[in-house]
Parts: C-alpha cells; sequence; structure tokens
C-alpha cells in the first residue's frame, strides 16, 4: 500500500510538474517582457538615457493622464453593469429554457466569440451610422426628424463594448445559475416568499462567484477593448489603450508609455482585488444569513 | 535506386524541418532576400504588380515586400539595430526625419545614381530620396454636396454643421491638417497656435474625429461626414469601390507629403537595397506607377502626367511647385510631441 503510493502520483492530488511547461512559456514570453517594460519606465528621457523617477512624476502631476486612466476604469464599470443586467437576464432564459431551446440560445451567445471582434465593431458602425439600421427605423416610424448621432458618442460605445463582451458575461452566470439547485428556490416559494425575494436572498447570493467571474472578465476586456474603444469612440475619446498606443508609437516616447502601462496595469490590478474583496464579503454575508 | 525511409532517416528530416519552421533564422542568416517595407493596402498591391517585377528585370533578384507602417518599421529595426530584419524603409516625411535622428538611416549613394538628379527638387534627399507624393486635398460627398468645396475655409460653412471629419494628430494627414489651418491664419510650423483656434472654431461642424484616416474614410461609406481632408490615393480606393467621393485640391494648395525610401543601416544588402531605390525613382517605374488603377503621384520630373493626376491635380511636374505645399517636417517633429499632447486635452466634442 505504502509502496504503491510512493510509485504513482496520487490521483485526486496534484503535482506543480505538470503546470511547468506552461511557466516556463509565462515566464519567457509575460514575465520577462514586463520586467523590460519596467527597466524602460525608469529612462528619463525618450532617448532612453538616464534612470530616474521622472516619468511616474509626470503621471502624477501632469493633470491629464490620470483623468484619462479614470475615465477608462468608469467606462470599464459602465459597461459591466449593463453587460451584467443583460447577461444576467440572458443566462437566466437559458437555465429556464427546454433543451432544444438551450441548444439555439447558446449557439447565439457563442457566435461573437466566433467572429473577429474588427468584424463585430464595423457591424456596429454600420448599426450605429447616421444612414444606420437605427436611425433609419427610427426615421421610417416619424419618432426623430433628423439622424441622432450614436456613433462616436461615449452611449454608444458603452452599448458597443457591453454588446461585443457579452459572452464573457453570459458564459459564467450560465455555469453558476446551473448549479443552483433548484430546490432551494421551491423552498424559498414554499416557505411563502415571493419571487423577488426569493431572487434576493436566494438565487442572487448563491450565483455571487458566476456574477464575480463574468464582471472581471468582461470588465477587463472592455478596458483595454483597443479596436472597439477607437472605432466606435472616435479620436476625440482617449482611453488609456489608446494613449499608451500614441506615446509608444505616434510619439516613439516609450519610457513614458512603459510608465503609464504599468500605472494602467497596477489600477486594474487594484480594481481586480477590489471586485474580489466584495465577492468575498458578500459571499460571507450570504452563508451568515 | 530506392529511398532509404527509414524511421530514423523521416524523423532526422521532420526534425530539421520543425526546426526551421521554429528559428526560421538558421536558414534565413544565409541567403535573406532583400526586404523592402512597404505601406500596407494599395501601395503593397502598387508595388509587387510594379516595382517587385522591374527590380527583377533589372538585377536578376527578388524582393521581398513586408508591409508595415512607418512606426513598427522604426521599432523593428531600433529592436535589431546590428542585424535588421528590414533593407528598405519606406516612411512619411515625421518619421522618415525621425529614423534619420535616431541613427537607423545609411545614406543613400546618389552621387552614382542617373535618376536622382531628374527628381523634383523637393524630392531629392541624400538619406531618402521621395519615391512618391501624398498629397492631402477635400475630400466631399458630391450626393451631398452640390457645389464643389474649392477652400479650406469651405470646411466652416456653417451649412455643414455636423458633417464635418477630421483625425487627430496621430497621423501626418492630421498634423499636416493642423499646420495648414495655422498657415492660413499667419501661423507656421513651429506655431500653430492659430491652427488649434482654428479646430476650436470648427468644433460645431465637427461630426467625428476619427481615430486613424483609414477609420475616417469609412465614415464617407456610412454617411457619417460628407466632407473632410482627404488623401488622394485613399479616396480613389473608396471611389473604386462605388462609394460617392470626390476630391478637390484646394485653393490654397493639396498639401504634399514626401514619401521617402530609406537604406536601413547595418543591412547586409547595401549595394541591392540602392539598386531598388534607383528602379523605385526610375521614369519608367514612377510612369507605369501613375497610371490607373495605382495612381500614385510620381516625384521624377521625366514622367509625363496624364489621367486622373493630371485631371484634378498637377498638369506637368512644373505645376507641382506651385500647387503643392510641402510642409517643414524638421520643424514640425520639434514640436509635434506637444500639439499631440495638447490636442489630447483641448479636443473634446
Amino acid at each position: 500500500m505504502t509502496v504503491a503510493t510512493a510509485k504513482l502520483p496520487s490521483a485526486t492530488g496534484y503535482s506543480l510538474a505538470f503546470a511547468t511547461p506552461l511557466a516556463a512559456f509565462f515566464v519567457l514570453f509575460f514575465v520577462a517582457p514586463l520586467l523590460l517594460l519596467l527597466v524602460v519606465s525608469f529612462y528619463t528621457s525618450p532617448e532612453l538615457k538616464g534612470f530616474g523617477l521622472d516619468q511616474y512624476a509626470k503621471v502624477a502631476t501632469d493633470g491629464f493622464t490620470l483623468p484619462v486612466l479614470f475615465d477608462t476604469l468608469w467606462l470599464g464599470v459602465q459597461t459591466t453593469l449593463l453587460c451584467l443586467v443583460l447577461g444576467y437576464a440572458l443566462a437566466w432564459c437559458y437555465v429556464r429554457s427546454p433543451g432544444s431551446v438551450q441548444r439555439v440560445l447558446m449557439i447565439a451567445i457563442l457566435m461573437p466569440l466566433l467572429t473577429s471582434v474588427v468584424v463585430r465593431t464595423f457591424a456596429w458602425v454600420v448599426i450605429l451610422g447616421r444612414q444606420g439600421i437605427v436611425n433609419a427605423v427610427l426615421l421610417d416610424l416619424h419618432w426623430i426628424q433628423e439622424p441622432l448621432k450614436l456613433l462616436y458618442t461615449r452611449h454608444g460605445l458603452i452599448v458597443v463594448l457591453a454588446n461585443v463582451q457579452l459572452p464573457l458575461m453570459a458564459l459564467p452566470l450560465i455555469t453558476a445559475l446551473q448549479k443552483l439547485d433548484p430546490n432551494l428556490e421551491d423552498a424559498s416559494a414554499a416557505l411563502g416568499a415571493g419571487a423577488l425575494r426569493t431572487f434576493w436572498r436566494i438565487t442572487l447570493p448563491l450565483t455571487v462567484p458566476g456574477i464575480l467571474a463574468g464582471c472581471l472578465l468582461t470588465f477587463s476586456a472592455s478596458i483595454t477593448a483597443f479596436i472597439s474603444q477607437s472605432l466606435i469612440g472616435g479620436g476625440q475619446m482617449l482611453f488609456m489603450p489608446m494613449y499608451i498606443y500614441q506615446q509608444a508609437s505616434s510619439l516613439q516616447n516609450w519610457p513614458f508609455a512603459a510608465a503609464i502601462s504599468l500605472v494602467f496595469l497596477v489600477a486594474v490590478l487594484g480594481c481586480v482585488s477590489l471586485f474580489n474583496l466584495v465577492g468575498r464579503l458578500s459571499q460571507r454575508h450570504a452563508t451568515a444569513a | 535506386m530506392t529511398l532509404p525511409l527509414s524511421r530514423r532517416n523521416v524523423l532526422g528530416s521532420a526534425l530539421t524541418l520543425g526546426a526551421m519552421q521554429l528559428f526560421p533564422g538558421i536558414s534565413r542568416a544565409q541567403a535573406r532576400k532583400l526586404v523592402f517595407a512597404t505601406f500596407t493596402g494599395s501601395w503593397e498591391e502598387a508595388h509587387r504588380a510594379v516595382l517587385v517585377p522591374a527590380f527583377k528585370k533589372a538585377t536578376g533578384q527578388d524582393v521581398l515586400l513586408d508591409p508595415m507602417l512607418s512606426v513598427d518599421q522604426i521599432a523593428k529595426v531600433t529592436a535589431a539595430r546590428n542585424n535588421p530584419p528590414i533593407d528598405v524603409m519606406l516612411h512619411d516625411p515625421g518619421p522618415a526625419l525621425a529614423a534619420v535622428a535616431q541613427g537607423l538611416v545609411e545614406p543613400f549613394p546618389h552621387a552614382q545614381s542617373a535618376n536622382y538628379k531628374d527628381l523634383i527638387p523637393e524630392a531629392q534627399d541624400p538619406n531618402g530620396p521621395a519615391m512618391f507624393f501624398q498629397v492631402v486635398g477635400i475630400t466631399y460627398n458630391p450626393e451631398k454636396i452640390k457645389t464643389p468645396p474649392t477652400s479650406w475655409a469651405d470646411l466652416f460653412k456653417p451649412e455643414y454643421k455636423g458633417r464635418v471629419g477630421i483625425t487627430n494628430l496621430n497621423s501626418t494627414l492630421g498634423t499636416g491638417f493642423l499646420v495648414e489651418l495655422a498657415r492660413m491664419h499667419g501661423g507656421s510650423e513651429g506655431n500653430v497656435e492659430e491652427g488649434f483656434k482654428a479646430i476650436e472654431r470648427l468644433k460645431p461642424n465637427l461630426a467625428a474625429v476619427a481615430a486613424n484616416p483609414g477609420a475616417l474614410a469609412a465614415l464617407f461609406q456610412q454617411g457619417q461626414i460628407d466632407i473632410s481632408p482627404g488623401n488622394f490615393n485613399a479616396i480613389q480606393l473608396l471611389k473604386a469601390r462605388g462609394v460617392p467621393v470626390e476630391f478637390v485640391a484646394p485653393k490654397e494648395g493639396a498639401i504634399a507629403f514626401r514619401t521617402q525610401i530609406e537604406i536601413v543601416k547595418n543591412t547586409p544588402h547595401k549595394e541591392l537595397a540602392a539598386k531598388l531605390i534607383e528602379v523605385a525613382l526610375s521614369p519608367e517605374v514612377q510612369t507605369r506607377l501613375m497610371q490607373a488603377p495605382y495612381l500614385v503621384v510620381p516625384t521624377n520630373s521625366k514622367v509625363k502626367l496624364d489621367g486622373e493626376i493630371a485631371r484634378v491635380l498637377v498638369k506637368d511636374v512644373a505645376e507641382m511647385k506651385k500647387k503643392f505645399v510641402f510642409q517643414d517636417w524638421a520643424k514640425i517633429n520639434e514640436h509635434r510631441a506637444a500639439w499631440i499632447d495638447r490636442f489630447n486635452r483641448e479636443i473634446k466634442l
């Protein structure tokens, strides 16, 4: 018995050995470039001369970078909230539908993931344009006299981002809702709770892990969505990805681009930790209640 | 004779092939072909159809096209200065000067060149002569705008409220347009204060500030904008696809950007690279590139202009000097970072 366990890996245990290929890959292609980025961010001039904290001082004091950063994070929050509302409703429908409908719904949810982001975003340019589908319908119904400006607006951008990222929200929510024991909701109803009360007290708290996973994915994908942000938001709305691109590529100011990339990274990590903290607290609250 | 197709042989060959796939440097280091980083899209098509065969005919050698943006060319060469993956670069005027300033450019041996002296003076530059001009004028939708515009000032007309598009300063087009607005109001390459004020006045008319010229062109297709500054060649592409757009050179003169072709420092193919440039400057190649469907504006004074270019731009090379506005990009480059910063802060719609 003891001989056997010594020779064979335990079926339920884990070994880090299996993770080494991926780990090596990450060290080579992620950690090393990241360290390089860190080094570059400490150069004081675009010609890569002199070391110091000049770039970070500029970030803190130029009165422009930090507002762009917070605006980008705020865009992420707005998109995530819209995505959560749409995604939860979708996941709810999915879980409660019969098998055949589920298959159709799943194809509909996955289809955007199988299409390139560029194609999806261009489709939205066609939908939201002055002669686009939305404006054409509204004009035909005589609800508006002049085409509305939808493209190149923040509202338009939020709707597009929410659509593009919706699968990232819907899939974890579906998993979470499927794991939910329907007996719990029945029990809640049998004990006299209304549908709304059951949702708030039972369904929502028990699907918090799915909500968190979905929010994290949507949030990080929408704040870094360079293509959608520049095509739908346009050149007058500046978010971090375009700002970094502009500094690195158009201006060849690598140290500043590296510094704002790292500040952006740290800010995003901060948001992610905040999400996790909220998740842990709410779960503790749910189990206590 | 039978092939010795043993398992060991097959495995050995497979591994070698695999290694060559994984590390192409092994084989390429010995016999890399001349690599020319042209621009993407219609430029690549034109160069593949005209320049590559002409070079093959002149030298018996092949040239590989590796199309990418100017800034990416500079980044790639900077990352491997001693063993650059590109031999010949193609740049808008801003990046062309930046590449020289960063020591990435080997001067073109123009004394030995037969074609260099035939270039119009504005195209001559020992660091990298211009192989063509890009011309920026006014693009408009003739179905919506019945009277063709004649001046940059027309963009400010109140009837175009919410119909005008521009790009931000990331592009040569956007920066050149800002400088031109400044010059109209007494500014210069060194002082674009008036240009920023003009854009401020243009705001009620602006429907879009596109992130790049490509996105700006797409907005004509969607009817999002009806008039904008635009690149002559980008407009030809749209026209060919049936989009209702027309190009006019404004009476102040169309903005001309010289597109410079530069030899990369430390290239293993210095002679061939110079030869490619020589071919690119030749009247034969430039004449072919000027004709439809390419419509590339030539720089060699021996090219006889005709077709669409003669119709909407200039009748002959002598007229270029009168009708084209060449901007001082050395001056512009000094200030461009500050302007982009200012544009970021001020131009919000």
